[in-house]
């Protein structure tokens, strides 16, 4: 049989190519560039102001590696991923499941609202959200206050105990609408059918949400998981807004460390944006490795 | 021999199109006949440019930036230009001029970050004198005081390359106060300096009279760099003579050429902190708010005490104006006399022209008019004590009143010039460009411990002292090794007068 080549392969799907080429452009400018320089910059002593680089090679990573902010905020990272992931996980298919009956008539309405903080802008969250836990009038204590539940303000951002779960909290808040959807296209491609046979067989309640509803919408489970565990991984702008990693490191994730090391430095002393770049390579690479072996053992559970 | 950028690429060329673009279109060009006639404005000393243009113009703003925005479009409409002025906070300018100049698109008159040694952005061809853009410029140097102009801080190979407006003759931990809440507590908030114990008292009472309505001290906790600053300026009012500035002068004493952050007054100062919290005195959540929110909330009547600068005066002139206040100096330990505080050489919110700015003659020339008395007084007037006038007779002749006067004078008398390393050994900028600030900084630490994360005050600072000195010693070798002719030396200064101005004769003495 005859098979094209190559070249007439590519000819013949010139238009696909042409309309990703926009997208392929912008992804090598902003995606691909930075992350190929940063590697490159990782290997250099470099303020980032001047010419002044001088190629050092891995001492940035043995640096970092020696670093107790850096594990710290390392650390911190995956508990914020550990402490909030489940919680989307778990609330946001309760969610989907109620909304994605069709008897509930209002369903659309609790959707939008549930989506609307996804649409927002998450830098406006943070300074908001700053107000609302204030110790001072801050509404969240004068409903704890006003509750009995609290004899006394808590300060949820100044608070070492309280900063971490508060800002995971909103976190949770803000994107719950995001795996509310992902849930809710999970369960549409439930067929009615389905549903139908195992009322027949009078498989109902809980019964139909374990054994067979869960089953079919595992793979989608997979997926979402691994999805929602990257995305809290990558928590910068809340953190800088709402807290700015404070106090004292107690909210410091990894993106805000590597931000604090490459631009924030106090007066007189220059910004590292070599030892940042290195790590920011070295948590890319420990997060990609945690997302393979995430998803090596998702899949493994699936053949189960 | 200085290498060429060997970090610029096709993609950097192709965003500068854009950005300034943008750039041109985002900031304030405010119209030229909002604000007519305020300002007379002399004609330029020689032939400007006829041919027009857009002046770009960024610094930290404050009272600063309610100046600029009432000269510049008077400036602009006598002298047929645009001018887009930007005032952005010190972290925002920190990170947007290093990489405005990287892409060819850094406003035409900046400030450099904060974080940046002049020589550095000198020797990296950031800025260009302006010697050949301000007429007379000899002439016109003269009539600054003496000590403004520099080599090594803002004149390098005989040229001037940074200009300074304002001097640089602040603090900014002064003790504002509210004057409803000092005399319900009994304390006349115009008797002057108060001691620690005057403080804590008085900020008790302030909170017993709030009733959980407001307090008796309140601070930026979220802005780290308050609680270093605070305690930084309370240690040298109680006897840790040290300089101010970078890594490179501030904390250490230039009698012994060591850190006192692990002295006996820095350590009084963090207690003095430490106990207005465990009093109850502190204003509930200081550690979720900036600097500025903190301000804010002084003249709706959140607390009763502030430790902040004079930029607060205009701010809350504008926003308050019914509200009663006090400025006040530093607190200083019980049995102790307030000792001089020590700024060094030089101005403040020095101006840079970029390289490759095209509007050098019109920068010159504003620049220029506001170096002369006319443009003093009228600086004067607007900013007040926020940033002085670099001008005393200027600032003399501004007719200031009320809390504004009250601060300059107290400036007046608090403030003296003490050593500068880098005028005595410009070698000194190398290291400044080599340091790097440990983890965590003295402002974390003081942060942590007021927090209760970190336990021990004095363990604490001697600690956090040691890394300070280790850091400065690795910066200074580092420097050694690129040639650099420096030593611990270069910081003692044993001809130092704590009780005087350290002029620049005393460096010919070392």
């Amino acid at each position: 049989m005859y098979k094209k080549s190559l070249s007439q392969q590519i000819y013949d799907a010139r238009w696909c190519y042409l309309f990703i080429l926009p997208c392929s452009i912008l992804t090598g400018m902003f995606v691909l560039y930075p992350i190929g320089m940063s590697w490159y910059f990782s290997l250099l002593d470099w303020s980032g102001f001047t010419d002044d680089a001088k190629f050092i090679g891995f001492q940035n990573y043995v640096e970092a590696i020696n670093d107790k902010f850096f594990w710290d905020a390392f650390y911190r990272s995956f508990i914020f991923m550990f402490g909030t992931v489940p919680v989307k996980i778990v609330l946001g298919f309760i969610i989907a499941v109620f909304l994605n009956n069709q008897v509930l008539k209002l369903s659309p309405f609790f959707r939008t609202i549930i989506f609307m903080p996804v649409v927002t802008a998450i830098a406006i969250i943070g300074i908001v959200m700053t107000f609302i836990f204030s110790p001072f009038n801050g509404p969240a204590n004068k409903l704890l206050m006003a509750t009995n539940l609290t004899s006394g303000p808590i300060d949820f951002l100044g608070n070492p105990d309280t900063v971490l779960p508060t800002v995971m909290g909103v976190y949770v808040w803000k994107w719950l609408g995001i795996t509310m959807m992902y849930w809710l296209a999970a369960l549409q491609t439930v067929p009615q059918d389905v549903y139908d046979a195992a009322k027949i067989d009078g498989a109902e309640g809980l019964k139909l949400w374990i054994n067979i509803i869960l089953p079919i919408v595992l793979p989608f489970a997979i997926v979402i998981i691994l999805v929602e565990a990257v995305s809290a991984l990558n928590v910068f702008p809340l953190i800088e807004t709402m807290t700015a990693g404070g106090p004292f490191f107690s909210s410091e994730v990894m993106e805000v460390y590597i931000f604090r090391t490459a631009f924030i430095t106090d007066a007189g002393t220059m910004p590292r944006l070599g030892y940042a770049c290195a790590a920011g390579v070295f948590w890319g690479v420990a997060v990609l490795f945690i997302t393979a072996l995430q998803g090596f053992w998702m899949r493994k559970i699936r053949r189960i | 021999m200085k290498k060429k950028n060997k970090f610029k690429v096709s993609r950097r060329t192709i965003m500068k199109g854009a950005l300034a673009t943008g750039a041109v279109m985002s900031a304030a060009s405010i119209p030229s006949s909002l604000f007519a006639g305020e300002y007379n404005i002399p004609d330029p000393l020689k032939a400007l440019p006829t041919t027009g243009g857009n002046m770009r113009w960024i610094d930290s703003g404050d009272m600063k930036g309610v100046f600029w925005k009432k000269l510049f479009p008077e400036y602009a409409a006598s002298r047929g230009i645009t001018i887009e002025y930007d005032g952005l906070p010190w972290k925002e300018i920190n990170k947007i001029v290093p990489l405005a100049v990287r892409n060819g698109t850094v406003h035409d008159v900046f400030q450099i970050p904060l974080n940046m040694d002049p020589g550095v952005a000198v020797a990296e061809g950031w800025v260009q004198p302006w010697d050949d853009y301000i007429e007379n410029i000899d002439e016109w140097l003269a009539g600054f005081p003496s000590g403004v102009y520099l080599p090594g801080v803002n004149q390098f190979g005989g040229k001037t390359y940074g200009v300074c407006l304002t001097a640089n003759k602040r603090t900014g931990t002064c003790l504002l106060s509210s004057n409803k809440y000092m005399s319900e507590a009994g304390y006349d908030p115009q008797a002057g300096r108060m001691t620690y114990s005057e403080v804590r008292d008085a900020a008790k009472k302030i909170t017993k009279n709030g009733n959980g309505q407001y307090y008796g001290w309140i601070i930026g906790g979220n802005q780290v760099n308050r609680w270093e600053d605070v305690v930084h300026t309370f240690g040298q009012v109680a006897g840790a003579h040290s300089g101010r500035g970078g890594f490179t002068n501030r904390h250490i004493s230039f009698k012994t050429g060591k850190f006192v952050i692990d002295s006996d007054e820095y350590m009084a100062a963090v207690e003095l902190l430490l106990q207005l919290k465990s009093d109850g005195s502190a204003f509930p959540g200081v550690m979720s708010m900036n600097a500025p929110q903190a301000r804010a909330l002084m003249p709706q009547g959140a607390a009763g005490m502030i430790f902040q600068g004079p930029w607060c005066i205009g701010t809350w002139a504008k926003d308050a104006p019914d509200w009663e206040f006090t400025i006040a100096s530093e607190p200083v330990p019980d049995g102790k006399k307030a000792e001089p505080l020590y700024i060094a050489e030089g101005g403040s919110n020095t101006l840079w022209l970029s390289k490759d700015s095209k509007m050098g003659p019109f920068a010159g020339d504003l620049v220029r008019f506001m170096g002369t008395e006319q443009g003093q007084i009228y600086w004067a007037q607007t900013v007040g004590a926020a940033d002085p006038a670099v001008s005393p007779g200027a600032v003399a002749k501004a007719g200031l009143t009320g809390a504004s006067a009250q601060a300059l004078k107290m400036f007046n008398e608090n403030l003296l010039v003490g050593p500068n390393p880098i005028v005595r050994n410009k070698d000194i900028g190398i290291v400044a460009a080599k340091s790097r600030l440990p983890d965590p900084s003295l402002a974390l630490v003081i942060q942590g411990l007021y927090t209760g994360q970190l336990q021990g005050i004095e363990k604490n600072l001697k600690e956090c002292n040691q890394r300070y000195e280790d850091a400065l010693d690795k910066a200074i070798d580092e420097a050694r090794a690129d040639g650099a002719n420096v030593s611990r030396d270069d910081w003692v200064f044993p001809n130092w007068d704590t009780s005087s101005n350290y002029g620049a004769d005393k460096y010919l003495e070392l």
